[in-house]
């Protein structure tokens, strides 16, 4: 009995995840610790390459984003952008903090449209969340 | 440890924790029944394989022990720094064979092997103690230091005790739930993060000392003012001291013979029981070659080489950087950074103890309890006593850990010795047919015996006992893995050459048969035969052997008197990095060139055994269990009246 390659792949995300993107959480708190933007930055790049590393390996694998990722993923970019929002809002956030938070939304947000543009196309990324309920679409 | 650090600490720990119980859930849903629970259905992908056998073989003991060694005493153990090569080195000679002759056979551990080829019970038992050493003693040893570690980085909140019950409850939770499947698809995750916790050890180390320069130069201070100048060399070729614990300390240990049994002892890994289950619960064989060549030579040894030997050089500039020192600053600045590099470890020493637990409860159970005393157990039956089995060393483990700390190291001492000695066994199966079943069986007795009697657990026992040994551990800076091959080897030899060769089972003649047709080497190997072996006997005295003397001075030499390191670093490590270099390239040579682990396109029918009639054992089976009961009691009895009687 082979093992699925659904395992593969997940034991890789996790790998990827646990290595890349962690240690890119690590390098912006110490950016924020710090006020320093470029060892922020450096988290940036490193969350973007696991981003980047994952989609790699959906590729490989000829598969998506199973729904658990979506949700997780969309959800931990909702808290960590109300966290963004508050710290800038009660006034917690140097400059470099702001940049750094500022570029990580942005270089997320960009990522992941050009991502739905890539795999589904413009039209498709965008029925991909657009979805007509039963009620409204014309009786034919 | 700063408040950060109570924070990130236990959140990445809960984490990992829910990490671990989630793929022991896929794990376990993937074994859908219990028929899949020792070995995954041989179903492991060769590339889990590939990590998990790198991951285990690395473990937490580099960053452990090994960078500690070197932040204590200095470079003259550069064998430490070439055990990627070492540790690739036997995966290279046995890894394929052995799957080719468990796939023939449908054989799913080392026990089993044995069993099938040599018929031999001893063989079966000593390769289970092996296990249960790996499982209960090194495994342990290294559960120990982590949970002192992690207890003292916070401040003592909570006890070593507590953490070791924390971090024994992680790891039976995902062996007993997940079974093979769990420690494969884990192994994987927990290899990748030891690999980047290697690196991050070594990049903190290298920051906090300000640089590689920086560590240089301070190295090259304590060079000039250490009049003794042994930190940065091996001190000789031999040394005939009668051992540590009985030289008075006063000998020089890091000998070039020390480097090649330290060596040996490394070489004992890949030919455990443990290393043995992940290659047969593996699918393929076609990833071995890649495997050892550059993931755990190349990659893990490439870590162990510099990133290792980095924290530990930082340790011995300033002993405040010594692995707990470097997490204890860290842990006040970058608390995120401490945790994630920890869990790294956690990982590292996890990947090894749950390997080594399961391997010990199956061969505990499946090739001893279940064949000798209990042929009627059926398989949920077998799992659900080799879950219980693995409860109780998980608990056996975590409370030697706190009780008995000295008998845990003698213990754990001699996990990598002794399986080292089944290199002469597994030599038979696979390429030397003349070690007949006396002989191999003989030789591993030997072996045991030349262990025990050069590691402290063997002569303690002998001085309980009245009879004191004129020598210590190690005797003439030897290894005890060593001290056990000599008398392994020599016991082999003559065994075989008065045995006779031609009385093997049927499965063994098999064996022979199958392995002669299927993995007949290319005129291109045969005609390098000689250059191969030449170049294995050059590296291993170069790089790990009296060679080692040369590198002393082969990049320069600065002493108390004068001279200089010409590559900016101490020439011994220099040497060490040229020879894990050059090392790659020979485990490259003999895996694909050689044909020793290269892809294949064979497949592998089963071998089906005449039918044979089996007796009901019932009654046998009950009067060993019968006696086997009765002598445990008498033996614990008697061990308890003679320490009544002499002291402990």
């Amino acid at each position: 009995m082979n093992a699925p390659p659904k395992t593969d792949r997940g034991i890789l995300v996790f790998a990827i995840w646990a290595v890349l993107g962690f240690l890119g959480l690590g390098f912006m708190l110490e950016g924020m610790a710090l006020n320093s933007y470029l060892v922020a930055l450096v988290g940036v790049a490193l969350i973007l390459a696991s981003f980047v590393a994952h989609i790699i390996v959906n590729a490989v694998f000829d598969q998506g984003f199973t729904p658990g990722e979506t949700a997780l993923g969309i959800g931990a970019f909702g808290v960590l952008a109300i966290v963004f929002i508050s710290g800038w809002l009660v006034g917690g956030l140097s400059m470099p903090d702001f940049y750094a938070g500022l570029t990580l939304f942005g270089a997320l947000s960009v990522g992941f449209l050009a991502y739905l543009m890539t795999r589904y196309g413009l039209r498709g990324a965008f029925s991909h969340f657009h979805r007509k309920s039963a009620s409204l679409e014309d009786p034919k | 440890m700063s408040d950060g650090g109570a924070i990130w600490l236990p959140l990445y720990g809960l984490f990992y924790a829910a990490v671990t119980l989630y793929w022991a859930r896929l794990a376990a849903r993937a074994n859908h029944n219990t028929e899949t629970y020792f070995s995954a259905g041989h179903s492991l992908s060769p590339w889990i394989a590939v990590l998990v056998l790198a991951g285990a073989a690395t473990s937490g003991w580099f960053l452990l022990g090994g960078a500690t060694e070197i932040s204590a005493h200095g470079f003259g153990l550069p064998a430490l720094m070439e055990a990627g090569i070492a540790l690739a080195l036997p995966g290279v000679l046995f890894f394929k064979r052995v799957w080719f002759v468990a796939q023939r056979l449908r054989l799913s551990s080392q026990p089993e092997l044995f069993r099938s080829y040599y018929q031999s019970d001893f063989l079966v038992v000593v390769s289970t103690a092996v296990a249960v050493l790996f499982a209960v003693g090194f495994a342990g040893l290294q559960l120990r230091a982590l949970s002192r570690l992690l207890a003292a980085l916070t401040g003592n909140a909570v006890s070593p005790l507590e953490v070791g019950v924390l971090l024994g409850l992680v790891l039976f939770g995902y062996v007993v739930i997940g079974g093979m499947r769990a420690v494969g698809y884990l192994g994987a995750v927990q290899t990748i993060l030891l690999g980047a916790a290697i690196a991050g050890f070594a990049g903190a180390a290298l920051i906090a000392s300000g640089g590689f320069g920086a560590l240089n130069a301070a190295l090259k201070s304590l060079a000039v003012g250490d009049p003794g100048g042994l930190r940065f060399v091996v001190a000789g070729v031999i040394r005939f001291s009668a051992g540590l614990g009985r030289d008075g300390g006063q000998v020089p240990t890091a000998t070039g013979v020390a480097n090649l049994s330290l060596a040996m002892a490394f070489m004992g890994f890949q030919a455990s029981p443990l290393a043995l289950k992940v290659v047969m619960s593996t699918r393929s064989a076609n990833a071995f070659g890649a495997g050892q060549t550059w993931v755990t030579a190349g990659v893990f040894g490439g870590l162990i080489a510099f990133g290792v030997a980095a924290v530990g050089a930082a340790g011995l500039a300033n002993p405040d950087l010594a692995v707990p020192g470097l997490l204890a600053s860290l842990g006040a600045k970058s608390p995120w950074f401490m945790a994630w590099l920890l869990i790294g470890l956690v990982a590292g020493v996890q990947v090894m103890a749950g390997l080594a637990l399961l391997t010990a409860g199956e061969a505990l159970v499946r090739n001893v309890y279940k064949v000798y005393f209990h042929t009627a157990l059926s398989r949920a039956e077998t799992v659900n006593v080799t879950r219980i089995v693995i409860g109780l060393l998980t608990l056996a483990s975590v409370l030697m850990q706190s009780l008995t700390p000295v008998t845990l190291s003698a213990l754990g001492a001699l996990a990598l010795p002794l399986s080292f000695q089944l290199w002469t066994p597994l030599l038979g199966i696979t390429w030397l047919r003349w070690i007949t079943r006396p002989a191999a069986a003989t030789g591993v007795g030997f072996g045991i015996a030349g262990v025990l009697l050069t590691e402290p657990l063997g002569y303690q026992v002998l001085s309980f006992l009245g009879l004191e040994l004129p020598w210590g551990r190690w005797p003439w800076t030897i290894h005890s893995a060593a001290w056990g091959m000599a008398a392994n080897l020599t016991a082999v030899l003559l065994i075989s050459a008065i045995t006779n060769r031609r009385a093997f089972g049927e499965e063994a003649q098999e064996v022979q048969r199958f392995l002669q047709e299927t993995l007949r080497v290319g005129s291109r190997a045969r005609a390098l035969r000689s250059t191969a072996w030449s170049a294995v006997l050059a590296w291993l005295f170069m790089a790990v052997g009296p060679g080692l003397l040369f590198g002393n001075v082969a990049f320069g030499r600065l002493t108390a008197h004068g001279g200089s390191w010409r590559v900016g670093m101490p020439s011994i490590w220099a040497w060490a990095l040229l020879f894990w270099a050059l090392g790659v390239a020979l485990i490259w040579f003999l895996a694909y060139t050689m044909e020793m682990a290269s892809p294949y396109r064979h497949e592998i029918p089963p071998y089906t055994p005449r039918p044979r009639l089996r007796a009901d054992q019932a009654a046998q089976e009950r009067e060993r269990l019968r006696l086997l009961v009765i002598s445990g009691t008498v033996a614990f009895a008697l061990i308890v009246l003679t320490t009544l009687s002499f002291g402990g």
